[in-house]
């Protein structure tokens, strides 16, 4: 038959309830991503919290230094990894707690199928065994109480930590010595075996499959049995910690956010750094410690890229240009041998050389010192000395959001590692400036760690204005640990573009 | 089990759920994949990632609409998003509807040669001539999901129907002879 008709109709009639199947593979695939997926949920929610306790610690560090004056460095990395272990090792007490416990079971099973066979090969028949059922779960419980009470004062062990598993051995025991009694009422499992031999293969099948049946149920009384007695003793001990630790993994999964669509971004930003000092020492010379010091605002500017883990959490690395420079007042300037020079100043090879000195120090040289061949230089105003440093930071920072609206909060902690760039000691005064030379004491590898607030406004999906102020602490700046701890605070601020 | 309940254990991302699921709506997920895309490879790649965000975002899914028919906009948006990446500038060009009838008896043509012109199309015509046509969707939602014009959307609906048309025809008159 011949019709006219539209192509959309056609198109649509004949399509209304197609289907087919794609090959296997497509399935595979997907199974394979899935169980990924499910892995990877696992390793998240352990991410976010190792990065908690890197922030909370990159705070508690900076806080405790600053209170306590802790003068060992690398205190923070170290912590990071003491952290670690005790997780593991908690993991590993549980599994072999796990293990015990499943491993105990299984012998409680063998014990009581041994009394149930017993009881079947006595009678070699398929008789009911509900009384053997009373029978044993009245023996049972009577004897497990009666024996459990001598042998929970005998075998009470120390550690509370492992008391589940105790109680359980406990009862073993008392199953033990049950199954021993019963043994010598009745026949040795040899005797047993020629009995079962005698009696015909169906009767053999039939109670093996009985035996089976009843070890099951003997099993179910037992786990009754344990929970009653426990409960009266110790009501709680039961669903402890691997009920809760399942229960927080199928929470975790629950909570576990869907994956971000866009996890990488790219962050230029520029920021205004202070540099200053938590200790009163001084980078120069100790002399300086008790100067008029101050620390200058300078400009850093980088980009970072950031890669997001999940919705709240992201991992992030750049590379930044940092200038910082400090003050130090209080000083008179003079011309002298490099001999009585400033020492962390490496002046080149000459040998007379202009270098700073405390104020007062060369008005009454200590003899000996070598400063009577000095020639003050007189100056207008207060001559200061300038430390300028450059740092190449490449930060290793996780950011945790607190709330992402439109306005987003964030938590910002991790590590930076400083490579030195250009450093210059200078001195100036009202009519004169000079460069005296480098700092021969800087690190040319630094770290510092980092905390700081990240806010955020989304001007679009996927263009976001950022604020971020942020305190970095150094961590060995100075190859003479002096008592000079260095700082610095930026405010970062830039757009930061997501693809 | 039901479907509601299936979609319960799925959001548990339970195992056995998500291959019964995978089970009983494969073939229709599939079948729209194999429109869209332009060939069964594409489809078979589109499908996986379709049932990939299916069982990621099923948590997401309220029981308001059906399922079947958010599994099949999740399909149709993935492939979307392939085409999304890799823009295409044409000139929009409003062009005269032409009469898109044809005559032809209605179980001439078997369905494997229709799919074969639409995968044929260029990717732009069977995607517009997909969602208006197959799947009932808006020119305004056509040109939003595909970041182009109302006026983009028709003129390719209508390019291809015009391609379409003379791929019918022209089977017609080979089979004749």
């Amino acid at each position: 038959m011949k019709e006219k008709k539209h192509i959309d109709e056609l198109f649509k009639d004949r399509f209304k309830n197609f289907e087919a199947s794609p090959s296997p593979k497509v399935w595979e695939n997907i199974a394979a991503q899935l169980r990924k997926d499910r892995e990877d949920r696992k390793v998240v929610p352990l991410w976010i919290k190792l990065g908690g306790v890197a922030a909370v610690l990159a705070l508690l560090f900076t806080i405790g230094n600053s209170v306590f004056n802790y003068s060992t460095l690398e205190n923070p990395i170290i912590t990071n990894e003491e952290i670690k272990i005790p997780v593991k090792g908690d993991s590993e007490i549980l599994q072999k707690e796990k293990v015990k416990s499943t491993e105990i079971t299984s012998e409680d099973l063998k014990i009581h199928l041994k009394e149930s066979e017993t009881n079947a090969d006595a009678k070699s028949s398929k008789k009911d065994f509900s009384t053997e059922k009373n029978f044993n779960k009245t023996s049972d419980s009577k004897n497990a109480v009666a024996v459990e009470k001598e042998t929970v004062t005998s075998l009470k062990t120390k550690e509370g930590a492992i008391k589940n598993e105790n109680e359980v051995s406990e009862k073993i025991t008392a199953k033990e010595a049950l199954a021993l009694q019963k043994e010598k009422e009745s026949i040795s499992e040899k005797e047993k075996s020629v009995i079962v031999q005698k009696n015909s293969t169906e009767i053999i099948a039939a109670n093996k499959t009985k035996t089976d049946k009843i070890g099951n149920e003997i099993i179910n009384l037992i786990v009754e049995e344990n929970t009653e007695i426990t409960k009266t003793e110790e009501p709680k001990k039961k669903t402890s910690i691997f009920d809760a630790i399942e229960e927080q993994n199928s929470e975790d999964a629950i909570v576990k956010n869907p994956e971000p669509e866009n996890r990488w971004s790219v962050l230029p930003n520029v920021a205004p750094v202070y540099y200053s000092s938590l200790g009163n020492g001084s980078s120069l010379d100790p002399s300086f410690a008790d100067n008029e010091q101050s620390g200058d605002v300078n400009m850093s500017y980088g980009v970072q890229v950031s890669y997001a883990i999940s919705n709240r959490l992201s991992i992030r690395s750049g590379l930044s240009n940092v200038d910082l420079s400090y003050s130090t007042g209080g000083i008179d300037l003079g011309t002298g041998p490099v001999s009585v020079a400033l020492r962390s100043v490496d002046y080149g090879n000459n040998e007379i050389v202009l270098t700073a000195f405390d104020k007062g120090e060369l008005n009454m040289p200590p003899p000996g010192s070598g400063f009577g061949n000095i020639i003050p230089k007189s100056t207008q105003g207060n001559a200061q000395i300038l430390q300028n440093i450059n740092y190449y930071e490449v930060p290793l920072e996780l950011k945790y959001a607190l709330f992402s609206n439109k306005l987003g909060v964030n938590l910002i902690g991790g590590l930076s590692t400083l490579f030195l760039g250009n450093n210059e000691i200078s001195v100036q005064a009202d009519d004169f400036k000079s460069v005296l030379g480098e700092a021969n004491n800087l690190s040319s590898v630094s770290f510092t760690t980092n905390v700081g607030l990240g806010l955020d406004y989304k001007i679009s999906k996927r263009f976001l204005f950022n604020i971020e102020p942020m305190f970095k602490y150094q961590l060995n700046p100075y190859t003479d640990a002096s008592n000079f701890k260095p700082y610095y605070i930026g405010v970062y601020t830039g757009f930061s573009f997501k693809f | 089990m039901t479907l509601d309940e299936l979609i319960i254990q799925c959001k548990k991302q339970d195992a056995k759920a998500q291959g019964e699921l995978y089970t009983r709506f494969s073939g229709t997920l599939f079948a729209v994949c194999l429109k869209y895309s332009s060939n069964y490879a594409e489809a078979e790649d589109s499908l996986q990632d379709a049932f990939l965000t299916i069982f990621r975002t099923v948590g997401q899914f309220k029981e308001k609409g059906s399922f079947e028919g958010w599994m099949k906009r999740i399909a149709v948006n993935t492939v979307l998003q392939k085409y999304r990446k890799q823009k295409v500038f044409d000139i929009a060009r409003e062009d005269q509807i032409e009469d898109a009838e044809v005559e032809i008896e209605t179980d001439e043509i078997p369905l494997d040669f229709l799919l074969k012109i639409i995968q044929e199309l260029p990717d732009r015509y069977r995607l517009v001539f997909n969602m208006y046509v197959m799947d009932g969707y808006s020119h305004k939602e056509i040109a939003e999901m595909l970041e182009i014009s109302d006026g983009t959307s028709k003129s390719n609906l209508a390019r291809a129907r015009g391609i379409l048309k003379i791929k019918v025809e022209g089977y017609k008159t080979q089979n004749i002879n």
